[in-house]
């Protein structure tokens, strides 16, 4: 079984061979793995190297705490990721970002309007949470296409508050 | 005893905690070493808490949002009188600096622990503060008083030196403040200040002080009775902040020697003793370049930060605030106040380090906490635990002690990496950036250092490879499960089978 893995935009091969054994892009590796109990506890003995880690699954990718760095992971087996590279590329072309609450909050204010033309990390939303003020930044460089909430309006997690259009506006 | 400024002491021997969270922990361990009987208080969303659990009694104080809760002064109150508790910790947060919460309790014949009513209410406004510790002598950073003409002010600036800073007099948060570093600054900082304040505040007054550039946050922790006497338990360093909140401290600071720490000491019990302060108390100090130190605020409660001078100096500062609620004196004399070794405190809190420390919400799923020599973990945060937007996001202190600032750094190091908290994103990268980085290794810091020249950016993902491997194996082990509920004559699910599995992979 032949698996892609994703980390922090780093791709590693992972190949499980009942003959071969564990191979990493292609090189052969000693692995133990074992897990403890029933939580996520794992350990890991890597050519002996001893790394002790915590392992979740989330909705599409795995969370892998290891020295408190946390990793999110996506793993797929080689065909589902060779069909997501054609669906992604497909979706880039004129697509439709989105602005949405990481978590339940109070809207503060919302320094687009639409038609603005944003770069990736500004600004769209700000939105307090635990009685701090935290600034949402769009993810590309687009269009604002819809603003969906105003200054002082509550919002639950994952609600929908901005869309941009990705790319640049055209010249006007 | 009752003074007529709204303090109460007395022996008592039963004791409402009127928080939550790890300060809530922290007071019933207090409680309990002295034998002193505890009563908890929790909200909907607290039920499975430890402070519940830890209590000798608890009761339902309402909604999870902290107005319909923790914050509901007559809740409170009646919780008291019905369970018979003669006396309430406020912790910090919610009601520890309000002063019609402490006068409250005391025209109930309840021993609020903490300072009288008075002086909680003078520390809480700014211009009453400055003007009652200016008259005992204790320097403030230099300005004008609001609502002079800009003539009066531009003569004050050239006087004071610049860089000065106008600041609306109603102002807060940043909003309304204008640097200005030469006198042909001041007219457009004066307008645009004015403008600023109108607009945010209703309220055009403005004022000028000096501002302190490369300016660090030190402040004195200070234990006074009721009988009069203040000590002084030396300096936090607190500079490491982000938007004023605190994220580092340590005890002592790198900046600070004995002569200096003897004279801010003895200015700070001077500030306390202008409010006839009673119980643990701090005095922020801003420490310019040369030294020179100006008062900023006093903190009248037990602050999130007080381990780190716990650690170095032996003293258990919530025993000693019990200690004195109920009357007593305090058993040591400055003289007995010895600094030895050195803390760090790392504040833990559920945001994401990577992505501009965006609070980050969830369920806790695992949590294990560092352990062995020098370390003190402070923290309310178990499995289960649902962290949500009602509260604030520090869920759990890591404190390390070592003879000296390298060890306690090598030991927060090594703890950092041992503290397993899965369920929320927290900033423990921050703070092993931060204990990697040769600023904070060399001392060199100020209050701005974490918001202007601090990234997170240049960290390495040192296990990036090791993560691939784990997360591949546990989704690997995951599907053959499932294939195999799929077909249930081959079911193999127990461990060891999957052990020799590995075994046999391996050959």
């Amino acid at each position: 079984m032949k698996y892609i893995a994703t980390v922090k935009d780093r791709e590693y091969t992972i190949e499980i061979d009942p003959d071969r054994g564990i191979l990493i892009d292609g090189e052969p590796q000693e692995i133990d793995f074992q897990r403890l109990g029933s939580g996520g506890v794992t350990s890991l003995l890597m050519n002996h190297r001893s790394v002790s880690a915590v392992v979740e699954e989330r909705d599409s990718y795995w969370d892998v705490l290891i020295q408190g760095e946390l990793y999110s992971v996506r793993v797929q087996d080689e065909r589902a990721h060779r069909l997501e590279r054609m669906r992604s590329t497909g979706l880039t072309v004129g697509g439709e970002a989105a602005v949405s609450s990481p978590m339940p909050g109070i809207i503060v204010a919302v320094p687009v309007a639409v038609g603005d033309q944003v770069q990736r990390g500004d600004k769209v939303v700000i939105l307090e949470s635990m009685k701090m003020e935290n600034e949402l930044r769009a993810p590309c460089d687009g269009v604002i296409t819809h603003v969906h909430v105003a200054a002082g309006v509550k919002v639950e997690k994952d609600q929908l508050l901005v869309s941009i259009s990705q790319g640049t506006a055209e010249a006007s | 005893m009752e003074r007529e400024d709204g303090l109460l002491v007395k022996k008592f021997d039963k004791l409402l905690i009127a928080n939550r969270g790890e300060i809530a922990l922290r007071i019933l361990r207090a409680a309990r070493e002295l034998g002193i009987a505890t009563v908890a208080v929790f909200s909907d969303a607290d039920r499975s808490a430890p402070h519940v659990r830890f209590a000798d009694e608890a009761y339902h104080i309402g909604p999870p949002a902290a107005r319909e809760s923790y914050l509901v002064i007559e809740k409170l109150l009646d919780i008291a009188h019905r369970s018979g508790a003669e006396a309430i910790h406020p912790g910090y947060g919610f009601l520890a600096e309000r002063a019609d919460f402490a006068q409250a309790c005391v025209d109930a014949g309840i021993v609020f622990v903490g300072p009288p009513a008075r002086a909680i209410e003078v520390m809480g406004d700014k211009l009453m503060a400055r003007a009652t510790v200016t008259a005992a002598g204790v320097p403030v950073v230099p300005g004008t008083s609001p609502g002079q003409t800009d003539e009066e002010m531009t003569a004050a600036a050239v006087t004071m030196g610049f860089p000065v800073l106008v600041k609306a007099a109603a102002g807060g948060g940043g909003k309304g403040m204008r640097p200005a570093h030469r006198v042909e600054d001041l007219g457009d900082a004066f307008a645009s200040a004015r403008r600023e304040a109108k607009a945010a505040f209703g309220d055009d007054t403005i004022y000028i002080e000096k501002m302190i550039t490369e300016a660090r946050h030190i402040e004195i922790q200070l234990l006074a009775d009721s009988h009069g006497n203040t000590l002084y338990l030396g300096e936090r360093e607190c500079s490491l902040q982000r938007r004023h909140q605190k994220l580092i401290e340590e005890a002592p600071s790198f900046v600070v020697d004995a002569d200096l720490r003897r004279r801010m000491g003895e200015v700070a019990v001077a500030a306390a003793r202008s409010v006839d302060y009673v119980s643990a108390g701090t005095i922020e100090f801003l420490v310019d370049r040369e030294k020179n130190f100006y008062f900023l605020e006093m903190n009248t409660r037990v602050q999130v930060e007080h381990p780190v001078t716990e650690l170095v100096t032996g003293i258990d500062i919530v025993q000693e605030q019990l200690r004195i609620a109920r009357g007593r004196r305090l058993r040591l004399r400055q003289e007995d106040v010895r600094v030895k070794g050195w803390a760090i405190e790392c504040r833990i809190n559920a945001e994401d380090p990577y992505n501009n420390y965006m609070p980050s919400t969830g369920t806790i799923t695992a949590a294990h906490l560092p352990s062995g020599p020098g370390i003190r973990v402070d923290s309310g945060v178990y499995v289960g635990n649902e962290i949500t937007p009602y509260y604030d996001s520090m869920i759990s202190k890591l404190i390390c002690y070592g003879e000296t600032r390298g060890e306690a750094v090598l030991r927060m190091r090594r703890a950092l990496e041992e503290y397993r908290i899965m369920g929320v994103k927290t900033n423990i990268p921050f703070h092993q950036h931060m204990m990697d980085s040769h600023r904070f290794l060399s001392g060199q810091f100020d209050t701005n250092f974490v918001e202007d020249r601090f990234s997170m950016e240049d960290r390495e993902a040192a296990h990036a490879l090791e993560a691939a491997v784990l997360a591949t194996l546990a989704a690997h082990e995951q599907s053959q499960r499932a294939a195999q509920i799929v077909a249930p004559g081959a079911r193999d699910t127990s461990n060891w089978k999957w052990l020799s599995r590995w075994e046999r992979l391996r050959k």
